[in-house]
């Protein structure tokens, strides 16, 4: 069920009709804005850091040796190597998109009977980045990273591949693995934006 | 015969510095408005192009001349220029009766900052005004298509029922200083009691009203309210006959419209002597400033009115305060004398 409140219009006195009250309580307001500080960045000199949880240009996680357990698992089918990207070709990530046709993966049977991904590319001109991908990879592969400035003037630049998959993931790691999943970069900016967090209860 | 060339030798000059002054002026205001709006929204505006943007009104202005100017297939022609010309010739022939400061000698040559001082300046200004409304609706009807149909209707609405209020405002003033050349009515206000905005509240108000109204800027929006009408009546014009008509309609409208608005009641050029001969000058632009920034003021702060609701505002409210107001000042002028 849908509940709906209903917030009665205000009514005006008469005094607040005639004297345009209202009017003059919105000139404040936008006069004090007016001798406030901007709170834009400027952009192309200066560009903010996004949080972890961003949702940027996708990447692939390599074999590092901090795989999930479900790696170690499917680990003795694959044809992986230290230092090469841990995707298993399972189609998870195609399978839970919105818009499946913008992944191209492709796997073979190596002659040890080892399985290979040869293939793994994404046309990101179709992508919502909704995430959904990084949800469903079962082994900690293809995340998002913070990389947003991923336009460009051909479409062939917007598909990307394995390999540059690979290495945004390594620097991405690189970078900011150890740092805490959190929304904000820092509890300062976020209360000086929103306010405190009250929790109603304590973990 | 050597007399009269002479003196349109001297009016064509005048009336070059006016136009070309206007338009770079109005290049600026835009500027102006932008960073106005800007900061209101904690955002600083144009910030790139030249020292904090004073470029920027250049840029834009090269950028729309040189627009590929596109003139859809099923417009009627004629209308669809002649509507951009209307709309912005008119609204820069009120400067013609605008007077700027009182006439002054510079190395013995009389030289007045107006072009003409006509008896009935401010008639003149009225009839120029209600001209430019048929630049609206013209663009409205030439473009054939429904935003600017319903815009340019809209703003046909809105226009009728202000210009009728905007003309008996004028009233209570023109009947204190029994006059209506501009000039003499700045004459009759003296000292800083004298001006008229002391004695002809309620027709200020309702002034004030009808140049948001006129101008087309919020709370009277209406006619290009982008979220509903795309861009109003203009939205099939590209190129520099579309950049005609916010600058006619948002900068030089309500420029000289604040023009009016410092002559009629806040005593034009008068003023403190504190700047030496050319103190008039810089009172009356100081005074215009301010009009014209509590215009934008009130722009970027409310909210914008529905259709019906402005009309009612028009003939309810307005048109019965001017009433008023010129019965109370008729009686005080009788009992004065
Ligand atoms: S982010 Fe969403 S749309 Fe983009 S690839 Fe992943 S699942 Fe598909
Ligand atoms: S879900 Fe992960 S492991 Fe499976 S194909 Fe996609 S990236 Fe590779």
């Amino acid at each position: 069920m849908v509940k709906v409140k209903y917030v009665a219009r205000p009514k005006l006195s008469n005094m607040e009709r005639i004297f345009f009250i209202d009017f003059i309580h919105g000139l404040k307001t936008t006069f004090k804005n007016l001798l406030r500080k901007t709170i834009t960045t400027r952009y192309p000199y200066e560009k903010l850091t996004p949080p972890k949880r961003f949702r940027g240009t996708h990447a692939h996680r390599v074999k590092d040796g901090k795989e999930p357990p479900s790696f170690v698992v499917l680990e003795k089918f694959m044809e992986i190597h230290e230092g090469e990207s841990r995707c298993v070709a399972c189609y998870m990530c195609q399978q839970a998109c919105p818009i499946p046709s913008l992944f191209r993966i492709e796997a073979e049977q190596l002659p040890n009977g080892k399985k290979r991904v040869t293939r793994f590319d994404m046309n990101l001109l179709n992508c919502l980045y909704c995430g959904l991908c990084v949800d469903a990879c079962p082994v900690d592969c293809i995340i998002m990273t913070d990389e947003f400035e991923n336009a460009s003037d051909k479409r062939a630049d917007c598909v990307i591949h394995m390999d540059d998959m690979c290495e945004r993931g390594v620097s991405f790691d690189r970078r900011r693995y150890n740092e805490p999943d959190r929304i904000w970069i820092d509890d300062k900016a976020r209360e000086k934006l929103w306010g405190q967090i009250k929790w109603t209860y304590t973990q | 015969m050597k007399e009269l060339i002479l003196i349109s030798i001297g009016i064509g000059i005048k009336s070059l510095i006016f136009i070309i002054g206007m338009f770079l002026l109005a290049a600026y205001l835009t500027l102006i408005e932008r960073k106005f709006a800007g900061h209101v929204q904690q955002r600083p505006g144009p910030l790139h192009v030249g020292f904090h943007g004073l470029l920027q009104p250049i840029a834009d202005a090269l950028k729309v001349l040189t627009k590929e100017d596109i003139v859809p297939n099923f417009v009627d022609k004629y209308l669809f220029y002649l509507a951009s010309l209307m709309a912005f010739v008119p609204a820069i022939m009120i400067l013609a009766v605008i007077p700027f400061g009182e006439p002054i000698n510079i190395f013995g040559y009389e030289i007045k900052p107006y072009i003409s001082d006509v008896n009935v300046g401010l008639i003149l200004a009225l009839a120029f005004g209600s001209i430019s409304i048929y630049g609206v609706i013209f663009a409205g009807w030439a473009s054939n298509s429904k935003y600017p149909m319903i815009g340019g209707l809209r703003k046909a609405a809105v226009l009728i029922g202000y210009e009728v209020a905007l003309g008996f405002a004028l009233v209570g003033p023109i009947m204190l200083a029994g006059t209506f050349s501009l000039r003499e009515i700045v004459e009759a206000q003296q000292g800083f009691f004298g001006a008229f905005i002391w004695y002809q509240p309620l027709a200020f108000i309702v002034f004030l009203f009808s140049i948001l109204a006129e101008t087309g800027r919020t709370p009277f929006d209406v006619q290009e309210a982008e979220a509903e009408l795309v861009a109003g009546y203009n939205t099939e014009y590209s190129g520099m006959k579309f950049g005609l008509f916010p600058l006619a309609e948002w900068y030089i409208a309500t420029f000289v419209l604040s023009a009016i608005a410092v002559i009629l009641f806040f005593g034009g050029w008068n003023g403190p002597h504190i700047f030496g001969p050319i103190s008039p000058y810089i009172w009356f632009l100081a005074k215009l400033f301010l009009v014209f920034m509590f215009l934008l003021w009130v722009h970027w702060t409310l909210p914008r009115y529905r259709v019906d609701q402005i009309t009612e505002i028009a003939w309810k409210v307005m048109l019965p305060l001017t009433f008023i107001n010129i019965f109370i000042t008729a009686i005080i002028v009788i009992i004065k004398g």
